[in-house]
Parts: structure tokens; C-alpha cells; sequence
């Protein structure tokens, strides 16, 4: 290793000339070879030893990416620092004052008071404050089949982004189907279980509620869509069946609005949700989701280019 | 011996101990949680060391847990190898350490020394500037690691004359002042302001310092 040195000798070098001193300060000691920098492994992402590529083919998760000595090389750590701060972004990010009221949205609200007491209190998050559960009995459009609900969850980022497309495309399939569709809600500071009290005042058979995702490694832009027949306060996650990961690496909107609209059907149908629904009757319209088995994971995009 | 002569500090020990006893870390101010690897020199000069520790800082994952000058200084000392000061460097992993060590090694072999005043070589002077601290020297000046500092050192006359020298050179501000005695009976200050200023100030102090050994009563 070689330290870089400072000024001071050569400074003060000059200061003893300056001083008179006409002799030179003596030859300073040779500074040691810097031995060269550990070889990285994989040289490059687009080189990888055959196990390598085998293993990532399989899974989104860093394996594979070789080290430089006892380390990490320089591109993974940049990409994995990006990808956190996209999450960070994400989680960070709040639903702006007036979003749902210009998208024709009714706006309501948590009982949560701000940003950082929303990631703290799951509990207040899923409850409406006063205010929000008032004006919901006032504006809403009782004894719906459907009850959609958009809502924020923990990445307002991707409510922001595919959130309308997602819910028009769902209220579409919906309508289609000859459904009555609830009065279109959107929700701030809203958690998971928020769906059973606005969809219980609206006494809809099915409540929906679409929100962005907790984000991962890169993903901040994904949305979930959480189903629940007869939503009533006090449904757990038991009574619940959900989608994950939509968004365009993942299930793109339209595709997710139409596998929603067909567990909307199952639900309707069997007068359940959650553990007791059964797939089987529709599990070709479900297409591949309800095959299980083995799916091709996600592409990472490289956000660092070095 | 020409005036402003490298006065070479003498690294006396330098050992390791991989996997530290937590009783021992806890003693030297290490924190077991984070430290196991402890890293110890022993060096006839004080200030250099503490300047190189504080450059290990900066090259590997460690931290100056423990770093005290002996009473009266080096030609005082406990032992031949006990020198004037004990530093001690702490890290998680004993190859970040070892990193630390070579960095604190070559600070000290090719870059931080104090210089003769005199032509004796009797007054030492040390008009050291950091171009840009680690976090150790940072935290105990209380500036921003990355900022520029000048590390001044002198025996008592020479180091007061000097300063004011110093503090009159150049734009900069005195962070921390050292008046005597200290533990080895020098006297110090810390300066900082942009890197040209520090380096005005520390030749300014190192010309007075030569100054007052060239003639130290004016009556």
C-alpha cells in the first residue's frame, strides 16, 4: 500500500534553503514496491465462471459476482448502493396534498399524523381517521359488488406510477364483467388492513385495495393488490388473497387487472376468500400464476454503468 | 547537523493481537462488539504517531482506540522499547489492522517526523500539515474529517513565540492549544484554514521556532 505523502518535507525543504542552508536535506529512504491489487475473480459481469451463470439463472439474489481479494469489486457495491437508495427513495416518498383529488379520487386518510409515525404505527394505518370515515359513508356509492380502493402503502413512488393505470384497468375488467364498481377511493398512509373498514362502510361484497409495495433491492415501483370477501374490521390475513409484484419487469397492470377481476369472479362466486377460496374452477383463465412451479426470475436493470 | 535536518522517529515494537481478551479491548477503550483485532506500536516520537494513526484511519477499517504520550518523553522512558507514546489501533477484521499498520508505518518511515532547530539538533520542532484528516484526529479537534490541519509542536518558548507567528502568517484559526507542560514537556496547537494557510502558518511557526533557537534572549 502506499500512503500519499504530504507537503511538510518538501515544505520545510524549502523553508531551510530560504534559511541560508545550502546543503540538501538528505535522500529520503526509497519508499517500498506497492504490490499490485488482488486480481478480481469474475473480471467482468459479462464473464462469469459456468456455476455462476447456472445459479443466477435461477434467482434475482447476488450470486455470482466474484470478489477482488477479500472484497467486493467496485461495480457491485455501486449497484447494490443504488439499488438500496431507490428503496430508500421509495419508502421515503409521500403522496403529495391534492394527488387524489385532481385524479378525481376521494381522498381520505389513516389515522396516522405523519410520515415517520406511519412506518412506526402499522396499527394507526389501518384504521380511517374521523374526518376520512365520514365523508367516505357521505360520498361513497353503497351496496357495490366491487370496491376498489388505491392507496399508498409503502412506496408512494409506485402508486404515483402505475397506480391509475392499474385501477382503471381493473374498474374496466370489472364493469365488463357487469359488476357494480364502488366509488373510486385513495387512501394516504394506508396499510394492508385499511381495505375491510372503507369497504365495510360501503358494504361492497369485495373490497381490492391496490398499494405500492414494500420495496426491495431496485424495485421501488412495485404495487400489490390485496382481495378480501366481506370486508368487515377484524378479517385477517387468513381471509385475504393477494398479488404481488406489478409492475412492467414484473405482472404488467392489464395482465394483473384481468387475474384480479378473475379472483373478484372466484370470490363472488364461492361467497369466501383467503385460504378457503378455491382456484381450480378458473385456474386456466389464472394462467400461469396458478400453475406454481418454476417462473424465470426478474432481470435485474443495471442502474451503475463502471 | 545542518538546521532543519528529519529528525526519522524510531519505531521501537510494533505486535498484534488477532482475537483481543474483551477484558483487555474494554481497557484500551476498544468497544468488543466492534473491535477484536487490536494493533500496537511503540515510537521514540509522539506527535508523528499521532499523526500516522490518524492516516491509518483513512487507509483501512480501524479505529484509534488508545494513543497517550509517556511523562518527560523518550529519553525518559519506562524500557528501551517503551519509547514516547503507546498507540493502538482496533478493527473488526485483523487484515483491515494490518492494512492500518502499513499505513501508520510508512506515515511514519517516509512523512510525519519532527526537524532539528538547531544546528545541535537539540530543539525539535514538528510543523506537520494534514492535508486532509482522518476520523480520529478530526474527532479530537472537533472539525469535519477531510479538512486540512496544521499540527504544530515545540518546546515551551519556542512553540509560544511561534504561534503567534503562525496565527499572523496566514488566514487560519486555532483549533486547540497545547500550552505547556504537556506529557513530554513540549507545547502544541492546531490550526486550520484552507491547505495553503495551514502550510504558511506551520513554515511561519518552523522559521520562528529556528528563530528563537538562533537567538533565544534579546536582552
Amino acid at each position: 500500500m502506499s500512503a500519499p505523502l504530504s507537503r511538510t518535507r518538501d515544505l520545510v525543504a524549502a523553508l531551510r534553503r530560504q534559511l541560508g542552508e545550502d546543503d540538501p536535506q538528505p535522500p529520503r529512504a526509497p519508499l517500498p514496491p506497492v504490490p499490485l491489487p488482488p486480481e478480481r475473480v469474475f473480471p467482468s459481469p459479462r464473464r462469469r465462471s459456468r456455476m455462476a451463470e447456472a445459479a443466477a439463472a435461477h434467482t434475482t439474489a447476488l450470486v455470482g459476482i466474484g470478489h477482488v481479494g477479500t472484497r467486493y469489486a467496485t461495480d457491485v457495491v455501486l449497484q447494490f448502493q443504488a439499488e438500496l437508495a431507490v428503496a430508500h427513495g421509495a419508502v421515503a416518498a409521500e403522496l403529495p396534498d391534492g394527488w387524489a383529488e385532481a385524479r378525481g379520487y376521494v381522498p381520505v386518510r389513516s389515522r396516522v399524523a405523519h410520515h415517520r409515525e406511519f412506518l412506526l404505527r402499522p396499527d394507526l394505518g389501518r384504521r380511517l381517521d374521523e374526518p376520512s370515515a365520514a365523508r367516505w359513508s357521505a360520498e361513497c356509492r353503497k351496496d357495490v359488488d366491487v370496491q376498489p380502493i388505491l392507496a399508498d402503502g409503502l412506496s408512494a413512488v409506485a402508486t404515483m406510477g402505475a397506480g391509475p393505470e392499474l385501477l382503471d384497468a381493473f374498474t374496466r375488467e370489472c364493469e365488463r364483467k357487469g359488476w357494480s364498481v364502488g366509488t373510486p377511493v385513495c387512501a394516504k398512509f394506508a396499510r394492508v388492513w385499511l381495505q375491510d373498514e372503507i369497504g365495510e362502510l360501503a358494504r361492497a361484497r369485495v373490497a381490492v385495495i391496490l398499494l405500492g409495495e414494500r420495496p426491495g433491492l431496485g424495485t421501488g415501483d412495485g404495487l400489490s393488490a390485496y382481495l378480501v370477501y366481506g370486508p368487515k374490521r377484524g378479517n385477517t390475513d387468513g381471509n385475504r388473497n393477494m398479488m404481488s409484484n406489478i409492475h412492467a419487469r414484473g405482472t404488467p397492470p392489464v395482465d394483473a387487472a384481468r387475474r384480479l377481476a378473475v379472483l373478484v369472479h372466484l370470490m363472488l362466486e364461492q361467497g369466501t376468500s383467503g385460504v378457503s377460496l378455491d382456484l381450480a374452477p378458473r385456474a386456466a383463465e389464472l394462467g400461469e400464476a396458478a400453475r406454481g412451479g418454476y417462473r424465470a426470475p426478474q432481470a435485474r436493470s443495471r442502474l451503475v454503468e463502471v | 547537523m545542518p538546521v532543519l535536518e528529519p529528525l526519522v522517529p524510531k519505531v521501537l515494537t510494533v505486535r498484534r493481537l488477532p482475537g483481543a481478551d474483551p477484558a483487555l479491548l474494554r481497557a484500551y477503550g476498544a468497544d468488543p462488539e466492534r473491535h477484536r483485532a487490536l494493533g500496537l506500536v511503540t515510537v521514540d516520537q509522539d506527535d508523528p504517531t499521532y499523526v500516522a494513526l490518524d492516516e491509518a484511519t483513512k487507509h483501512a477499517a480501524v479505529d484509534v482506540v488508545y494513543a497517550r504520550s509517556f511523562y518527560a518523553g523518550s529519553r525518559h522512558a519506562s524500557g528501551p522499547l517503551s519509547g514516547e507514546i503507546l498507540g493502538v489501533l482496533a478493527g473488526e477484521d485483523p487484515a483491515e489492522v494490518d492494512a492500518g499498520l502499513d499505513a501508520l508505518l510508512q506515515t511514519l518511515a517516509h512523512d510525519a517526523c519532527f526537524y532539528a532547530a538547531d544546528a545541535g539538533g537539540n530543539i525539535a520542532v514538528f510543523p506537520h500539515v494534514i492535508a486532509s484528516l482522518g476520523h480520529y484526529l478530526s474527532a479530537q479537534a472537533g472539525l469535519v474529517a477531510g479538512t486540512p490541519m496544521a499540527y504544530l509542536v515545540a518546546p515551551p518558548m519556542e512553540a509560544t513565540i511561534a504561534l503567534d507567528y503562525a496565527l499572523k502568517a496566514a488566514d487560519v484559526r486555532l483549533v486547540k492549544a497545547f500550552p505547556p507542560p504537556t506529557e513530554t514537556n513540549f507545547a502544541a496547537a492546531w490550526l486550520t484554514g484552507e491547505l495553503h494557510a495551514c502550510e504558511a502558518a506551520a513554515m511561519a511557526f518552523a522559521e520562528a521556532v529556528v528563530d528563537v533557537a538562533r537567538q533565544p534572549r534579546e536582552r
